[in-house]
């Protein structure tokens, strides 16, 4: 499958130029002039959207021939490789892939990103943090590059790490400030809890499919392998392989993408400047999570629980957030909530099976939600706002914003799904998805989650556009609420529009609000349109690198969905302009029961629970933990050495007592004691055994001599030399006696035994293990007879057993039991040792030779010694 | 046989002895001072025994003849604070020690009795004026000359540190 | 009276004059005692001179020694003294300023 991709080092530049302008301006960049810093921080992501265009034509012209899988790739180096239980190897490469998924993924970052950073130009330029935030929004960049271009697993979950790191520090970018700050901490812990579902699903992943590669898993996936059962279950019921991995992955994505229950980071993260807010928690960073889905397709198909899962979460997540924002005050947060609740249509598409429908929700959903979030900045930027906007503030803003409030109205128009729009296209295919599932009788779990998903996204399709036109009415229609202005920060009187370099990215993303939508348009145009996945050149682009389920041919499915759709925006769009066009006061929550308000308001307090149930536990341990740490290692570590040192040298103190005399007495010792060091001489042998040869040695000493009798029988076989060391060969007559060494090889046990003329109890244990002994068994006994060596048992066990003697000659090695049984010979050598002063000092070693000595064949031997018959 | 040299040895050497012995345990400095003198006197004596004229005779000259003396002097000079006292306090490290000492000296004593070496055939002018002192004016002439200044340096110092301090 | 009597001799009294040293109270004594040691030395290097008497060696050392000990025992007698005359007493066990 590789021969289908071509090498195109692009790729790689695409990463490297915002990278380098991060570090540029991350580096040096305080101490550049403004416009340089500009021209850095957007030139580089110029350059990259130049170079993805580029590409990605290329892979245009590729596709056009045929190929199943048509990409382009470069492979930069070989990170690491790792082996598996099972011998194989798998090489880590960091190497990028951009196909057709990851290639419209690419244009919409660098496009949307460089329209954003064109913005931010105009509204962070005054800021003193400036090259820092240019810095980081570049770093942001290359991360989410990463993340997108990278071929494997782990180079996506390098991009993955580093876009929410860049979160991290882009929302907690004015840092001074501790609210900020608490948010930007609180996405990257919550974050980090979705990543061990990423980490635990690459393992199994890269278990099953032996290769972290996208194409292999995948390749794996739609081979089958992934339908083993995994090894462990819940509640008796053996889920697959997939559906394991699937939701684990899933689990990252609920961290990343914001579903529940992991959302509670992105409401909060609207501390961050607006552009972030538009860049990273609108159009890409929070896609990130659908995009691994779509990447992982042909896997997650194969799991129709871990889909259900899928679809459930992202239904309830898109129901609970937008019941949130219609009660809502300040622009920025009712649009994040917005956020949260258009991932969950995306998932619930992912979930139902239609992954294209779903990526191109992201697709539609970047340019209109990065539109509502730059437009929002552009209302706060004109009216001075710090932090966020209350929409009861403001108002009748149409006159004094003009660009701004088309942008917004195209915007919100796409959004709540107007016909012809670009949401209108993406929504409503993603209906047609969970229609498609009711009609599908036989799969009872699909058909659940097929009504359950219908019913609760068109319910939150009327809540969308009820909150997004009540946004758009509040701001935009009636009188500027300007004499209302009380308390800290009083809006501006008289806003105007924002510059050019604000209002270009928003006309910008507007026209691409209303009109990118048409290439979900179906070829074939009869009036009432088929939304058939392949005969749309969305779907077609798409088809060759995203999986999903058939899309329905009958007419009455699709005239089903896309009539919930137009129903949900109908009734949503005239509720809000009844209640809010041209008003001032919030209907909607004087009419709705006062305790239901206001417990939608608090965001159903979901943060306090998850304080009280985790937080605050967590905390505790932590406090306890901490408390043990101070008393017991503190002590410990800390005190008691100290202790123990400072005692000693109190002890040690007392030698100082001051008296010369002492002193005296204490120096006289000591000389005395290096002269008797130095008067004696002082030895003993080490033995080496080179092969039959054994070398003897004694350690050398200044102005010594030597005198070797290797075998201690009296007769020094060398004179006084100054040679440390001598060698010898034993004979048999040298031999004093005989060690016998039993070893048990299943205990390991090793023992050691001198055997004489008398009889010696063998050590039991080095026998047999001691559990399979009776107590009252004594074991064996052992002597030396003659040249042999025999064995009994004095007291045998059972009467059966015989007190057979056995008999084995010295020099072999036997078996007795499961015990191995050696002999060895015992030699003695000496060795005298004279110094200058002329004392002398002798040593003996008793040595055991690790082999037995041969007789050497029909020689005479030297003299006969002691007993011993000579043959 | 008994020879007229090892009759000298033995008797220096026990007077040798118990001057030592005598100085360390008296009780009054002046007669600790007293058994330094019969001490050297005895040495002095032995060393003709070794062959050491001008040895015995500087030994007599500077030890006997001027670090006694010295000595008595400074014990005119202190007066009744010279005599300190019995021993007292300290006792156990002071048996320590003395213990010690003595097995030391047994120790080392016993195992040098046995060294053996034969004496050497001494030339004629051995240990005399002139052999003795055309070695020191020939071969440690330059030690020779630095000894005279350390004398002085002696004197020097001990006049400075010894002077009375009238402020 | 072999040379191995005169290093006997030698170490008894040097052994004399460390337990002096070591045990008395009176400076005075100490630095007799001082003396003491550094005859028995030499005795040890007149004797040794004595087996080997091709050269001076010996005697000039213990010459120097002579010297090098009475300089010495004027500065030290000096230092007495002078520590006389502030201590008002020669007493060692109460020079301890030096304790910890």
């Amino acid at each position: 499958m590789h021969d289908e991709a071509h090498q195109q080092i692009l790729l790689l530049l695409i990463i490297v130029f915002p990278l380098g302008g991060a570090m540029v301006n991350g580096l040096v960049g305080r101490y550049m002039p403004k416009s340089l810093v500009t021209l850095v921080g957007v030139g580089s992501v110029a350059v990259s959207l130049g170079l993805a265009v580029t590409t990605f034509i290329e892979l245009y012209a590729l596709s056009g021939h045929d190929l199943e899988h048509p990409a382009l790739t470069y492979q930069f180096y070989e990170w690491f490789s790792l082996g598996l239980p099972g011998g194989k190897v798998v090489a880590i490469n960091v190497r990028f892939l951009m196909d057709s998924l990851s290639g419209v993924m690419t244009l919409v970052v660098t496009g949307v990103g460089g329209l954003i950073h064109l913005y931010s130009v105009g509204y962070m330029g005054e800021d003193e943090g400036y090259p820092r935030f240019m810095s980081f929004l570049n770093l942001f960049m290359a991360s989410m590059l990463i993340l997108v271009l990278g071929s494997s697993l782990p180079v996506m979950f390098v991009g993955w790490e580093g876009v929410g790191l860049c979160s991290y520090l882009l929302i907690g970018f004015w840092y001074e400030n501790r609210v900020y700050a608490a948010a930007g901490r609180k996405a990257f812990v919550v974050n980090r809890i979705g990543d061990f579902g990423v980490l635990v699903g690459m393992f199994i992943l890269v278990g099953v499919a032996g290769s972290f590669e996208f194409v292999e898993i995948n390749a794996a996936a739609t081979n089958g392998q992934f339908r083993a059962d995994f090894p462990f279950g819940i509640f008796g019921v053996m889920p697959s392989l997939a559906t394991v991995a699937c939701v684990f992955l899933f689990l990252g994505c609920t961290g990343k993408s914001a579903q529940i229950p992991l959302y509670v980071w992105l409401p909060d993260a609207m501390a961050g400047p607006t552009p972030v807010s538009a860049l990273i928690h609108a159009a890409t960073m929070v896609t990130a999570g659908v995009y691994l889905c779509c990447r992982l397709s042909p896997l997650f198909i194969t799991s129709d629980v871990a889909m259900a899962i899928i679809a459930v979460t992202g239904t309830l997540t898109a129901l609970l957030a937008a019941s949130i924002a219609v009660v809502q005050r300040e622009m920025k947060k009712i649009l994040a909530y917005s956020t949260v609740s258009q991932l969950g249509f995306m998932f619930a598409a992912v979930g139902v099976g239609f992954f294209a429908a779903g990526f191109f929700h992201v697709f539609t959903h970047a340019f209109f939600k990065a539109c509502l979030f730059l437009g929002a900045g552009s209302v706060m930027h004109a009216v001075h706002a710090h932090g966020d906007a209350d929409i009861f503030k403001l108002g009748g803003l149409k006159k004094m914003l003009p660009i701004t409030r088309w942008t917004f109205l195209a915007s919100c128009l796409a959004i709540a799904g107007f016909p012809l729009t670009s949401g209108f296209f993406s929504k409503d295919e993603i209906l047609l998805g969970a229609a498609a599932q009711i009609y599908r009788p036989d799969d009872s779990l699909q058909h659940a989650v097929g009504w359950f998903t219908l019913i609760g996204l068109t319910l939150a399709a009327v809540m969308t556009a009820f909150y997004m036109f009540r946004l758009y009415f509040l701001t935009f229609t009636g009188e500027y609420r300007s004499a209302d202005q009380s308390g800290d920060h009083p809006y501006d009187a008289h806003p105007h529009e924002s510059p050019p370099s604000m209002t270009i990215p928003l006309v910008v993303l507007g026209i691409g609000a209303l009109f990118a939508g048409f290439l979900g348009l179906p070829h074939v145009l009869p009036i009432t349109g088929t939304h058939l996945d392949e005969w749309s050149w969305w779907g077609h682009w798409m088809h060759s690198s995203v999986a999903g389920r058939p899309v329905p041919e009958e007419m009455h499915i699709v005239n089903l969905a896309s009539g919930l759709a137009f129903g949900a925006m109908a009734i949503g769009i005239s509720a809000a302009w009844m209640l809010y066009r041209n008003k001032s006061r919030d209907a909607l929550a004087e009419k709705m029961p006062k305790r239901l308000f206001e417990l939608a308001f608090d965001k159903w307090r979901i943060d306090e629970l998850y304080g009280v149930t985790i937080v605050n536990p967590i905390k505790q341990v932590a406090t306890v933990v901490g408390r043990a740490d101070m008393t017991f290692v503190d002590a410990l570590m800390t005190k008691l050495p100290s202790f123990n040192v400072r005692e000693a040298g109190r002890i040690f103190a007392r030698l100082q007592s001051g008296v010369v005399q002492m002193y005296g007495a204490v120096m006289i010792v000591g000389v005395v004691a290096v002269l008797a060091f130095f008067w004696a001489p002082h030895s003993h042998i080490e033995v080496t055994f080179e092969g039959n040869n054994v070398d003897l040695t004694t350690p050398l000493g200044l102005g010594y001599e030597y005198r070797w009798d290797a075998n201690s029988d009296g007769e020094f076989e060398t004179t006084w030399a100054e040679a440390p060391e001598t060698s010898f060969a034993y004979q048999k007559a040298d031999v004093r006696g005989v060690a016998v060494f039993i070893m048990n090889a299943r205990s390991g046990v090793e023992r050691r035994v001198d055997v004489g003329e008398d009889w010696v109890r063998l050590p039991i244990e080095a026998v047999a293990p001691a559990a399979t002994l009776r107590r009252d068994d004594v074991g064996f006994e052992v002597r030396l007879d003659g040249e042999d060596l025999v064995f009994r048992r004095p007291d045998p066990p059972t009467l059966l057993a015989g007190s057979k003697e056995l008999r084995l000659p010295l020099g072999k090695d036997g078996r007795l039991g499961p015990a191995r049984v050696i002999a060895r010979p015992v030699v003695e050598a000496t060795v005298e040792v004279r110094n200058a002063f002329g004392n002398q000092r002798r040593a003996t070693k008793e040595i055991t030779l690790p082999f037995w000595i041969e007789e050497p064949p029909s020689h005479a031997v030297l003299t006969p010694r002691s007993h011993e018959v000579v043959r | 046989m008994i020879s007229p040299g090892t009759i000298l040895f033995v008797t220096t050497a026990i007077f040798a002895m118990v001057g030592g012995l005598i100085t360390v345990s008296a009780r009054r400095p002046l007669r600790a001072a007293i058994g330094l003198l019969v001490h050297i006197v005895s040495l002095a004596g032995m060393f003709l025994t070794l062959d050491a004229q001008l040895l015995a005779a500087l030994q007599l000259l500077v030890y006997a003849g001027a670090v006694v003396v010295l000595f008595v002097f400074v014990i005119m000079l202190i007066g009744p604070a010279s005599e300190v006292g019995a021993i007292q306090g300290r006792l156990a490290s002071r048996a320590l020690s003395l213990a010690v000492t003595i097995a030391i000296v047994l120790a080392v004593s016993t195992s040098l009795a046995n060294f053996d070496r034969p004496w050497g055939a001494v030339s004629e002018d051995f240990g005399t004026v002139e052999g003795l002192g055309m070695a020191i004016y020939s071969e440690a002439l330059v030690p020779f000359e630095v000894i005279s200044i350390t004398l002085l340096v002696a004197i020097v110092g001990a006049v400075a540190i010894a002077r009375s301090r009238t402020e | 009276m072999g040379v191995g009597t005169y290093l006997a001799l030698a170490s008894v009294l040097f052994g004399i004059g460390a337990a002096g040293f070591l045990t008395r109270r009176n400076m005075l004594i100490q630095l007799m005692s001082i003396e003491l040691m550094l005859n028995s030395v030499n005795v040890v290097l007149l004797a040794f001179n004595r087996v080997n008497p091709a050269n001076h060696d010996g005697q000039v050392f213990a010459f120097f020694v002579i010297a090098v000990a009475a300089a010495e025992a004027a500065v030290g007698l000096a230092i007495l003294i002078a520590y006389y005359r502030v201590k008002k007493t020669i007493d060692t066990d109460d020079a301890s300023l030096l304790k910890y």
